[in-house]
């Protein structure tokens, strides 16, 4: 490992001093001159960035597509060998037998389908129930956003608590009252994902609630006094003005939500553990990776999942473009 | 013009009576009350039950009771607290994440803001390839590389628990999205602030410490307010990083890393778990309150990644 460290060490100088070289060749040609003295300083004063994104930025990035070609078994990182495309076959093969992978699959995509709609559609709608003037909607835009200053983790054993089984969790208390009997809801299979999926709406949707305001605030009042004065009422003043001017901030917060809801591993991690119905391809891959040590299977579901999203991501990006 | 003119005037409304406006703000209100409750059921539970005794607790449920604090004991309200802060040394947990955090600041600041002066403003020859890095690494999405990066600096770190505290600190003080921010914000400085100094003999660090950063007041407290939430709030990292409990790590554990551990401790109290969560959002819920306007401003500037 050491000895690829510094081949992609070198090979990253090499490349280096050949746009170096090249600039200087440029330059030349223009007569124009870069002054030693200040190019030395400038090296000096990126060597730090440069070491640190170098460790822990670019080489992790080149590794894991490295590793993914190999069976690095984390405890022998001396016996590496190349196995080309077999990490890949061996994922395929896990998700024909439908076992904890293809579990991890279905639970992220029910995830990112369950939470995108509800998380944006609720930021929208708090966004444009408090978008007007008076001390009520600030007082109330602080307790819509007040969720995001927890943290995951907090809000992971927070609904933990809310959701405990027994007549100990506050839920199972609430629905005694009109004589429901208690719930196990996040062993259960049909209720699990869906508790974890408004747990994470609720937490998140704040955020973008501020987002979305702020995309309001830049929609230039003339045009609803325009809209106004062409007889539109709220609804169509909406579908008119509203909703063209928020395109934009509407595209960013649909990919980062989606980018977010695909990574998601923290609420599953903490409230049920490695568990066949909740369990996330983000927690599948950290399993394989971490605690079975798997490195090299781990890094090609991660190059799978990175495909995946990249490719989401470019299709979202298309489809918002072409309807503008 | 003239044809939608005649085509609306019809159409315009006798302005609403002040009556039927009034209504029309008690609904609104009534509405909003309505949903910030809600919202906000959760975290008048937690802040409720972390003042109850795990008795007051359990004979609370079911009624009005659960969402109001334990107003009968009013002396032990706080006892929670005090067993969590005391008996299981949350206050040194806090202390360790405030100390990584700070240390993460600085660390980030004068590293990503001295790589973006150099992007902004110098010169020098190789910048373009450097300047491609910085916009491929923050389009492409690479939150999957976490293995290979533990991987990485377990093998650079070694076998010693001490160095782990590198392998917390190191990987959080490079950002490329802030060099980003940094070369945004650089750029739009004067050249003449520079020149200034310069002619009174000041060299190029000189102007970046004594002229830049003092300029730069806003850009450097939107990054540290950003670093302070991430390393306050990150959990993984550290608990991949660091030894766990049980191997003697305790006394080098953040915060939300010994959430996890005090959750698990036996004959802990529902109480208990609740202040302690309490006392882990404190410092975040202050940095909200107090630096708002970096954050918007973050959120501005987020955008650009777009």
């Amino acid at each position: 490992m050491f000895n690829t460290t510094l081949i992609i060490l070198a090979v990253f100088i090499i490349v280096f001093l050949g746009f170096a070289v090249y600039d200087l060749a440029v330059a030349k040609k223009r007569k124009q001159v870069y002054r030693a003295k200040s190019s030395l300083t400038a090296y000096l004063m990126l060597l730090p960035a440069v070491i640190l994104a170098f460790l822990f930025i670019l080489l992790p990035i080149l590794y894991s597509l490295g590793y993914a070609f190999t069976d690095y078994y984390l405890l022998k990182p001396n016996e590496i060998n190349f196995v080309w495309f077999d990490n890949f076959k061996d994922f395929f093969e896990e998700l024909s037998t439908k076992g904890t992978l293809y579990n991890a699959i279905k639970n992220t995509l029910v995830f990112v389908v369950g939470v995108v709609p509800l998380q944006i559609g609720l930021a929208l709608l708090l966004s444009l129930f408090v978008n007007r003037d008076g001390v009520g909607s600030k007082i109330f835009k602080v307790c819509f956003f007040a969720p995001v200053v927890i943290s995951l983790s907090v809000t992971s054993f927070l609904w933990l608590q809310i959701l405990a089984p027994g007549e100990n969790g506050l839920l199972n208390a609430l629905l005694g009252i009109f004589g429901i009997p208690p719930h196990d809801w996040l062993k259960d299979p049909n209720t699990a994902m869906p508790c974890i999926i408004i747990l994470s709406a609720w937490q998140g949707c704040g955020y973008q609630m501020l987002i979305f305001l702020s995309g309001l605030s830049n929609i230039r009042k003339e045009l609803y006094e325009a809209a106004s004065l062409d007889g539109a009422n709220g609804w169509r003043k909406f579908w008119l003005v509203t909703w063209p001017g928020l395109r934009s901030t509407f595209v960013y917060i649909i990919i980062t939500v989606f980018i977010g809801a695909c990574r998601i591993l923290t609420q599953p991690m903490l409230m049920t553990g490695y568990m066949d119905h909740t369990v996330t391809l983000s927690y599948y891959m950290y399993q394989q990776g971490y605690v079975y040590r798997w490195v090299g299977y781990s890094s090609a579901v991660a190059l799978l999942m990175t495909i995946f999203i990249g490719a989401i991501t470019l299709i979202q990006r298309r489809i918002f473009r072409e309807e503008k | 013009m003239d044809k939608t003119l005649s085509k609306t005037l019809p159409n315009f409304r006798p302005k609403k009576t002040p009556a039927k406006k009034t209504v029309k703000e008690i609904i609104y209100h009534v509405v909003g009350i309505v949903l910030s409750l809600i919202f906000l059921f959760p975290i008048i539970y937690m802040i409720a039950t972390s003042t109850k005794s795990e008795s007051a607790y359990a004979s609370s449920l079911g009624s009005v009771n659960m969402f109001l604090p334990d107003f009968a004991n009013l002396g032990t309200m706080l006892d929670n607290y005090k067993n969590v802060l005391v008996n299981y040394d949350i206050w040194k947990y806090a202390l360790n994440s405030f100390l990584y955090a700070i240390i993460v600041i600085v660390l980030n600041v004068i590293i990503n803001g001295l790589a973006g002066y150099v992007m902004a403003k110098l010169v020098f020859p190789g910048k373009k390839l450097l300047s491609f890095l910085i916009i491929f690494l923050i389009v492409v999405p690479v939150e999957t590389s976490i293995i290979p990066l533990y991987s990485i600096v377990k093998v650079m770190l070694g076998l010693k628990q001490q160095m782990s505290v590198i392998g917390v600190i190191l990987p959080a003080s490079i950002s490329i999205f802030n060099i980003f921010l940094f070369t945004q914000f650089f750029e739009g400085i004067p050249k003449e602030y520079e020149e200034a100094a310069r002619i009174d003999g000041a060299n190029t660090m000189g102007v970046f410490m004594k002229v830049i950063m003092p300029l730069s007041k806003p850009i450097i407290a939107t990054v540290a307010v950003f670093c302070f939430i991430g390393v306050w709030n990150d959990y993984l990292w550290p608990s991949m990083i660091l030894p766990s409990a049980d191997e003697g790590a305790w006394p080098l554990l953040p915060i939300q890393t010994a959430l996890i551990s005090i959750q698990s401790i036996e004959g802990i109290t529902t109480g208990e778990i609740m202040a302690s969560l309490i006392i882990t959002s404190i410092p975040i819920f202050i940095i909200y309150v107090v630096a708002q306007k970096y954050i918007v401003q973050g959120f501005g500037t987020a955008g650009l990644k777009m």
